[in-house]
């Protein structure tokens, strides 16, 4: 009976780890979000992780090819975090993948959409 | 001094429990790391790691199996004879024998444990103790490696952008049962390789073994 109370514990404890991650990727992604729309493109480039800042950097600045995204802004609608990687869903029907980095949590993919079922999504922008 | 010697099998193991434990952690983190590199992202401390479902589901996979080859061996050894093995009863006593081989209730023996005499639910669950235990470790080994595996898996969908799995779903892919699976099948053709091998070999002065100049037909006799 003790153990099943101390493993009734462990997983309401990580549930409410949990529940901070799913908080913060949301706030990462709206700041995303928000400063695209703005045109604000350090503060977007700010919330990718290095490797898909990089990956923008084909022909010019980060800061100027992340407000040519084609991506909207909208209200979060679902946020799920496995370990350290997680998803985010947003009213307008994209996704946003993010990774915890070093500097906390950070998009690795932005702008992606369901391609055929159980396939890796088509992404605006990743790694 | 003397608790050390008269405990010396369960704390030998102990140790290199421990140590095993410690070394999986250092090189799982190792690996775990080198994996995020290739994907471009940062390596995590070996505190992280050693919280992580990653680490987890792969130490509880194989706590899982070993828990149900000592479940199925116990069990199996109840009813299952291997002729000249020491790992087995002798032909004619299969079965769960009677009360006075098992010294319960009135063919307790005065040193005999007290729930082997009392009778009735508590001597019952003493009669099968060893089974329920392992049993049940077994299985919150299994379901947590279920739960842990379920996160570790979709981690590594996200990092390839794919959508999550369900725990239900889980259950049902490759990744589940490949990881099941593999350790079940070592642990079997242990348990079995283990009883057929020590028909025919000996290992003077280990109890798992029979005295090494015991007949190969000779059954259920420890060295």
């Amino acid at each position: 009976m003790h153990r099943l109370a101390l493993a009734l514990v462990v997983l309401a404890l990580a549930g409410c780890g949990r529940a901070d991650d799913e908080r913060a990727v949301s706030a990462v992604t709206e700041r995303f979000l928000s400063a695209v729309d703005e045109g604000e493109g350090e503060i977007a480039c700010a919330q990718l992780t290095p490797a898909t800042a990089e990956a923008l950097e084909a022909t010019r600045p980060c800061a100027e090819a992340v407000t040519d995204l084609d991506v909207s802004p909208g209200q979060v609608t679902r946020a799920q975090v496995y370990s350290i990687s997680a998803k985010v869903d947003v009213g307008a029907g994209a996704s946003y993948f993010l990774e915890l980095t070093r500097a906390g949590w950070r998009i690795s993919a932005a702008g992606c959409t369901p391609e055929t079922r159980g396939a890796p999504f088509d992404c605006e922008a990743e790694a | 001094m003397g608790a050390v010697k008269r405990n010396g099998l369960a704390l030998a193991f102990g140790v290199l429990f421990a140590g095993t434990l410690i070394a999986q952690a250092f090189v799982g983190l190792h690996d775990f790391n080198a994996d995020q590199l290739a994907h471009h992202g940062d390596p995590i401390t070996l505190w992280r790691y050693v919280r992580s479902s990653e680490f987890a589901v792969d130490v509880l996979e194989n706590w899982q199996s070993e828990y149900l080859q000592f479940t199925l061996f116990i069990l199996g050894t109840v009813w299952l004879i291997q002729r000249g093995s020491p790992e087995s009863k002798e032909p004619g006593k299969e079965g769960r024998e009677s009360e006075e081989e098992q010294k319960i209730g009135a063919r307790a023996e005065p040193e005999s444990p007290k729930w082997a005499k009392v009778g009735g639910l508590r001597t019952f669950l003493f009669s099968n103790s060893l089974l329920l235990v392992m049993g049940t470790i077994w299985l919150w080994a299994w379901l947590g490696q279920s739960i842990a595996g379920h996160v570790a898996y979709n981690d590594e969908r996200f990092e390839h952008q794919q959508d999550a799995l369900s725990y239900f779903a889980y259950l049902g892919t490759p990744d589940f049962w490949n990881r099941t699976l593999q350790n079940w099948q070592s642990e079997f053709l242990a348990v079995g390789s283990m009883a057929v091998l020590a028909i025919y070999l000996r290992q003077r002065g280990s109890p798992e073994s029979k005295p090494v100049g015991a007949a190969h037909a000779s059954t259920g006799v420890e060295g």
